[in-house]
């Protein structure tokens, strides 16, 4: 009998214990990975922001415009690199209800900003000198079954033209990816100018601007100089790291890492209780097995590395089920969720954090059997009833 | 029957030498009773807050297919055209009962969180206060009509700095001084900020225009009267809804989604729970063999066997239960929190522990305990005779 076929036969000295031990850890562990999917995907505008990008709005609210002459103005500010300015549009396809996230924004500029966006170079040409062009992000694309090509009409619920109609007109003309697929692609994007020029009310403003500095060490003055150059005006400027923006606005959801901290909390005490016990509870009805072992010349060491690699085993074999059922629900509803939560899959860190957790887990419930196993004394052992 | 209850009752009075295991299952029905608990009172709360916001005679009128306020733009002129439809009741003065509406949305800094999230500065005419049930200044003073001064909702105070009674207060370039706080007795405008109309408009650089117009009407039927007026009136290119109605539309999202999270979360984690109740079970079994054994050699019936057995794990899942409630109740039951609402301003409300979330998690416990015991039990019914002799 080998070593391995003793732990073996240990583990599952009690087939049925074995399994349900395993059921409980690989529950915790499904909780573990779909919840740290979910939290990676909220934070995703945190994790994907460049370190020197940073975003200026109006300092009453981001919602509140400003007008379109602080474009010009900002380009001049020392140590930018890139500056560029975009619209909320408010938009929807044909129905209310088919929400279409939709940004008029200045072309040139914007791609400059946000060098992760990949347009093949003819689409990029198209988007540049189409006037009505629509460049649609991969995954809007492709929950409208949108391509290149194609001739839209998305509607605004807060704009409206001169001629009272609230629709405008576009033409498909690019469909820009994501270097990284953390990146959300469920947006549009269609030129200012063609906006600007056909509305209503609200001519020249701009919703916010987006800009790159030269170094990160620079953001801080140029975010200074900048709101200090708006200072005491109508409109007053606040200007925040990408990094930041984005994070005040999850924010805003509420804290919703606090909430997905406490349910894996819960999930991982309970079986921590579960595990723990029996295991302890498992090797005391083995004292005597153990005993025998020890008489036949095992030593202290040894028995202490067997017990311990049966809760390594329980587990990794429980916790890799449950990563694995986990990963697969994921891929399984990832597609129905790129429309609200962009990036949602299933993160490697959260993975490696996983079988960390195993690891810890493993030690933390099988050191204690481990520990008592070792010291039995074969005296005593035998001695008990 | 009187075997049955000795049974159960040498079972129950014996949990304390399983302490370990029992702790473990008390504590993993806990947990999955507490995580439902948890998010349906967030889910419960939230609902109560909305509901109690609309009226039935309180129109809404909207620019047509602009959905929410936010979205709205409506002239001066339409407010005067609005004043003369049938159907909207006055006060003793014979003036029609109506407020032209237009908010801003402002930053205030969260307190939970120390980062800017949007509140509504909301304009408001006169009548606005005879346009909210429950309406009432609790400290300080209404604001004076064309002054920059604030009136305060109870739930931003709550949940948001610098907004206590006299401070002053900057927003964007222009500051406000407090001078009263307002409750509406939980509903969606606690968690706004009132002044007057001319005021944001001017500040704010809005011209004359407004974004929302809310009428009482003379009953709820009314609003088809009004409906038809605003349809047969040209130079109207409105939407009217009943208060209640815009806002039970605005609501259902943020809820639905709690629920539909927490009801899943829980269910996952009471498949966790049932593996271990079955492990506790099975061991108690296990090591009450003997005792089993004996109590079938001197008559006992297999059934008292397993019912002593599905007693035993019941009360503990009914323990774990209870012990959730208890805490969540204590924990959380009042607790303010706020989130992002239809109007793309935050929503203060409170959590709420109901009944039947109660009940909920109740049933929830039970049911872990019925199946976790249930197959442990069917096992000491066929205990042995022959297993008294075991050691």
């Amino acid at each position: 009998m080998t070593e391995a076929t003793l732990i073996r036969k240990g583990l599952f000295r009690k087939v049925l214990r074995a399994i349900l031990m395993m059921v409980s850890i690989a529950i915790a562990f499904f909780i573990f990975a779909v919840l740290g999917a979910v939290n990676k995907a909220f934070n995703a505008g945190v994790d994907v922001a460049a370190a020197n990008r940073l975003v200026t709005v109006n300092a009453i609210n981001f919602t509140v415009s400003m007008p379109y002459a602080y474009y010009g103005r900002v380009q001049g500010v020392e140590g930018i690199t890139h500056v560029t300015h975009a619209n909320w549009f408010g938009g929807y396809f044909q129905q209310p209800a088919n929400f279409v996230q939709t940004f008029a924004v200045d072309p040139e500029s914007y791609l400059d900003v946000y060098p992760e966006l990949i347009l093949p170079p003819e689409q990029r040409e198209a988007w540049l000198t189409t006037r009505t062009c629509l460049i649609v992000g991969q995954a809007l694309a492709t929950q409208y079954g949108w391509s290149v090509g194609d001739r839209i009409p998305l509607n605004s619920n807060i704009w409206q033209q001169a001629d009272g109609s609230s629709a405008w007109d576009f033409d498909i003309c690019g469909i820009f990816t994501a270097e990284d697929s953390s990146v959300p692609t469920n947006y549009a994007m269609f030129h200012y100018d063609y906006f600007n020029e056909s509305l209503a009310f609200a001519r020249d403003t701009i919703g916010w601007m987006i800009l790159t500095t030269e170094d990160v060490s620079l953001n801080d003055q140029v975010a200074d100089e900048i709101d200090a150059m708006f200072a005491n005006s109508p409109a007053e400027t606040e200007t925040t790291t990408e990094a930041a923006f984005s994070q005040a606005f999850i924010e805003q959801l509420g804290n919703i890492n606090l909430i997905l901290t406490s349910v894996i909390g819960a999930a991982f005490a309970t079986i921590l209780m579960i595990v723990g016990t029996t295991l302890v509870l498992a090797i005391n009805e083995r004292t005597k097995e153990i005993a025998v072992l020890k008489t036949l010349g095992f030593q202290s060491g040894r028995i202490f590395r067997m017990i311990l690699t049966e809760s390594f085993l329980l587990s990794l074999i429980g916790g890799g089920i449950g990563l694995g059922l986990a990963a697969g629900l994921v891929v399984l509803i990832a597609g129905a969720f790129q429309s609200f939560l962009p990036g949602f899959g299933m993160p490697l860190s959260v993975v490696w954090q996983a079988f960390a957790l195993m690891i810890g887990f493993a030690l933390v419930t099988g050191f204690f059997p481990a520990f008592n196993a070792m010291r039995i004394r074969i005296v005593e052992a035998f001695g008990k009833l | 029957m009187k075997q049955l209850f000795a049974v159960i009752g040498m079972n129950v009075r014996s949990i304390p030498q399983r302490a370990g295991m029992s702790i473990a299952t008390i504590t993993s029905v806990a947990f999955m009773v507490a995580v439902l608990l948890g998010f349906l009172a967030m889910a419960n709360g939230f609902e109560k807050t909305i509901n109690g916001s609309g009226s039935d005679d309180v129109a809404v009128f909207l620019r047509g297919g602009s959905q929410a306020e936010l979205n709205s733009v409506l002239a001066r002129d339409d407010a005067r055209l609005i004043e003369v439809a049938p159907g909207i009741a006055t006060d003793e003065n014979g003036d029609p009962i109506m407020s032209a509406e237009l908010y801003v949305i402002v930053d205030g800094i969260k307190r939970a969180s120390q980062t800017e999230a949007n509140l509504p500065l909301r304009g408001v005419q006169q009548q606005a206060v005879n346009l909210r049930q429950n309406f009432s200044i609790t400290a300080g003073r209404m604001f004076e009509p064309g002054s920059a001064e604030l009136v305060v909702g109870e739930g931003v105070i709550r949940e948001f700095e610098g907004f206590e009674l006299g401070q002053t207060i900057r927003l964007g370039s222009n500051t406000w001084t407090v001078v009263g706080t307002f409750s509406t007795g939980g509903s969606v405008f606690d968690s706004e900020i009132w002044t007057d109309l001319g005021v944001v408009q001017n500040l704010y650089q809005r011209g004359s225009s407004v974004q929302s117009i809310r009428a009482r009407l003379t009953s709820p039927e009314a609003i088809e009267e009004v409906r038809a007026y605003v349809e047969g009136e040209d130079r109207l290119n409105l939407d009217v809804t009943s208060e209640r109605e815009y806002f039970a539309d605005s609501a259902g999202g943020i809820a639905t989604l709690l629920k539909w999270v927490g009801w899943p979360l829980s269910i996952v984690m009471a498949i966790g729970a049932f593996a271990g109740a079955w492990n506790t079970m099975y061991s108690s079994v296990d090591s009450r063999t003997r005792e089993i054994a004996t109590l079938r050699t001197i008559g006992f019936s297999g059934f008292t066997a397993f019912m002593g057995t599905l007693i035993e794990s019941l009360v503990l899942a009914l323990l774990g239960g209870a012990l959730a409630i208890l805490v969540i109740y204590i924990l959380f039951n009042g607790n303010s929190a706020s989130t992002l609402g239809g109007g793309f301003t935050q929503i203060v409300f409170s959590f709420q522990v109901t009944m039947g979330s109660v009940i909920s998690g109740l049933i929830l416990a039970l049911a872990v305990g019925f199946l976790g015991g249930i197959i442990p039990g069917v096992r000491a019914a066929r205990v042995s005779l022959l297993a008294v002799h075991q050691n």
